[in-house]
């Protein structure tokens, strides 16, 4: 089966539109979201309501699990907090019940194949799980989560690497797959990103090449989204990140 | 957040189109499908290409999990010699006409999701199975020894545990704390769009209500609600009896049993 997974929209309309044609376009069996649909952009309500609209199943992004915590006070001193309180009342409820995780388990040829999908880390929606990390370090994490396909976001950095974890003898291959950022990229390209898994019948630990990973990049009107932000009481450089994907 | 909850269509189109548009008018959040897309009726692939058209995450019951394998044994505890025998038809007649890429999804689609909260600083996991979280095809019923579903759901580390095979809806609420701390875990049977088996014959599934003050510390603070909605029966137990299978199944249909 073909999964979408998307993250880190940060309230890019403009990116998020173009990410649903695209993914639509690719007719995938399921999508999920992995966090972080608000922040750095005027349009969160629009971005959660599209969301809810297509009962997309989402998890919290550290940015989602900020909001309920903010005073009335902090919402009021614009700057960086502007963003978030542009939120609506339904929309703040929305993203206080998030869950955390999402854990897919399937069972192929008897074999036990655990998908998680978290934000940041399995502990932490801020934690950051980069492409360099120490191999043993990363393989603790994956076995601390009980997890064999480890999907996250938060770095709006995608990639994907393969983690050889030997048990008794025997190879199991691990995934880190990072899904990158729809609506804020910083991997020196513009477009908006996301990610294409495909488990198939002899997708297994033990089988190196067994699942399929697809990095899809998307055009989308990044000039107009750059501009609404300048038109907007949020800083400039936010404008400058997504011209310039930093 | 309201999550909708459904199960056990067994290629009943007629009922599938109408539970979409009754949820669809109550607009919940997220959506899952604990499995039986599939048997005892004549649109499997229909129902099929419904759900991954809307690409609702979707979990294998016993019968995709049998027809997944193009296998003769759906996993169904068929009591009677006639139900055995109209067992038999209804999975053979199946296979027939499941085509190649929906038995494909069949295949590949999960066993369970869990969907895990953390809702003021303590964790809440929703587990979705079709059966058990032992096993695809094990009948998890209202009467069971409390002590042993509680067990199940420890084991599983599931504090709501969501799940349909039986087609008898139903909401328990038990409390497994110890040393005077309450821990409630919740048993929902979501009960069948396609095949209800509770003596109503309308289709049926569940809306759950997560709070932000939804934990096992507090029993009321979720919300089940169970819904049931009318379909065109007569169409879909018409077409049981203008087809190979056994017309026993359009009288279940009719009568809810």
């Amino acid at each position: 089966m073909k999964i979408v997974l998307f993250s880190d929209v940060h309230a890019n309309l403009y990116a998020f539109e173009k990410a649903m044609q695209s993914i639509d376009a690719q007719q995938p069996d399921a999508i999920y979201c992995l966090g972080d649909l608000v922040g750095y952009h005027i349009y969160p309500n629009e971005v959660i309501n599209e969301v809810r609209k297509r009962g997309i199943a989402t998890i919290a992004g550290n940015h989602d699990a900020k909001v309920a915590k903010l005073t009335p006070e902090k919402l009021a001193e614009g700057g960086k907090n502007y963003a978030y309180s542009l939120i609506g009342d339904s929309e703040k409820a929305y993203l206080a019940t998030l869950p955390a995780h999402i854990r897919l388990e399937f069972k192929l040829k008897g074999q036990l194949l655990t998908v998680l999908l978290v934000h940041g880390s399995p502990t932490s929606n801020d934690e950051y799980l980069l492409a360099d990390k120490d191999e043993a370090e990363f393989i603790d994490v994956f076995t601390h989560a009980n997890a064999d396909i480890l999907c996250f976001g938060h770095s709006h950095k995608p990639y994907h690497r393969v983690l050889t974890n030997v048990v008794d003898g025997q190879a199991n291959y691990l995934h880190a797959i990072n899904t990158g950022s729809v609506g804020k990229p910083k991997d020196g390209n513009p477009q908006g990103g996301y990610v294409v898994l495909t488990i198939n019948d002899n997708s297994s630990t033990t089988v190196k090449n067994s699942v399929a990973i697809e990095f899809i990049r998307f055009d989308y009107d990044v000039e107009q989204a750059a501009k609404d932000i300048e038109d907007s009481p949020l800083s400039n450089e936010f404008a400058d990140m997504l011209r310039q994907a930093y | 957040m309201t999550i909708a909850l459904f199960s056990d269509i067994h290629a009943n189109l007629p009922a599938l189109q109408a539970f979409f548009k009754d949820v669809e008018a109550r607009n919940p959040d997220s959506l899952y499908c604990l499995g039986d897309l599939v048997g005892y009726n004549i649109w499997p692939n229909e129902v099929i290409n419904e759900i991954r058209k809307r690409k609702i995450p979707t979990i294998a019951g016993n019968y995709d999990f049998g027809i997944g394998r193009a296998s003769n044994d759906c996993g169904c505890a068929y009591k009677t010699d006639d139900e055995k025998a109209n067992g038999a038809v209804s999975i053979s007649f199946t296979n027939e006409i499941v085509k190649d890429d929906e038995r494909a999804y069949l295949r590949t689609l999960p066993a369970h999701i869990k969907v895990e909260f953390q809702l003021n600083n303590d964790k809440l996991n929703l587990l979705l199975v079709h059966g058990s979280p032992r096993k695809i095809n094990e009948y998890l019923f209202e009467d069971r020894d409390e002590k042993s579903m509680l067990r199940i759901m420890e084991q599983a580390d599931a504090d709501i545990m969501c799940f349909g095979h039986t087609h008898k809806p139903y909401h328990r609420i038990m409390d497994g704390g110890v040393d005077g701390q309450h821990h409630f875990r919740h048993a929902i049977n979501i009960g069948s769009v396609g095949k209800p088996k509770d003596g109503n014959p309308q289709g049926g599934y569940v809306m759950l209500t997560i709070n932000d003050n939804s934990s096992v510390l507090d029993r009321e603070s979720l919300q089940v609600e169970f819904i049931r909605f009318d379909y065109d029966i007569e169409t879909a137990a018409k077409a049981v009896e203008n087809c190979p299978l056994p017309n026993a199944y359009a009288e279940s249909l009719r009568k809810g049993i």
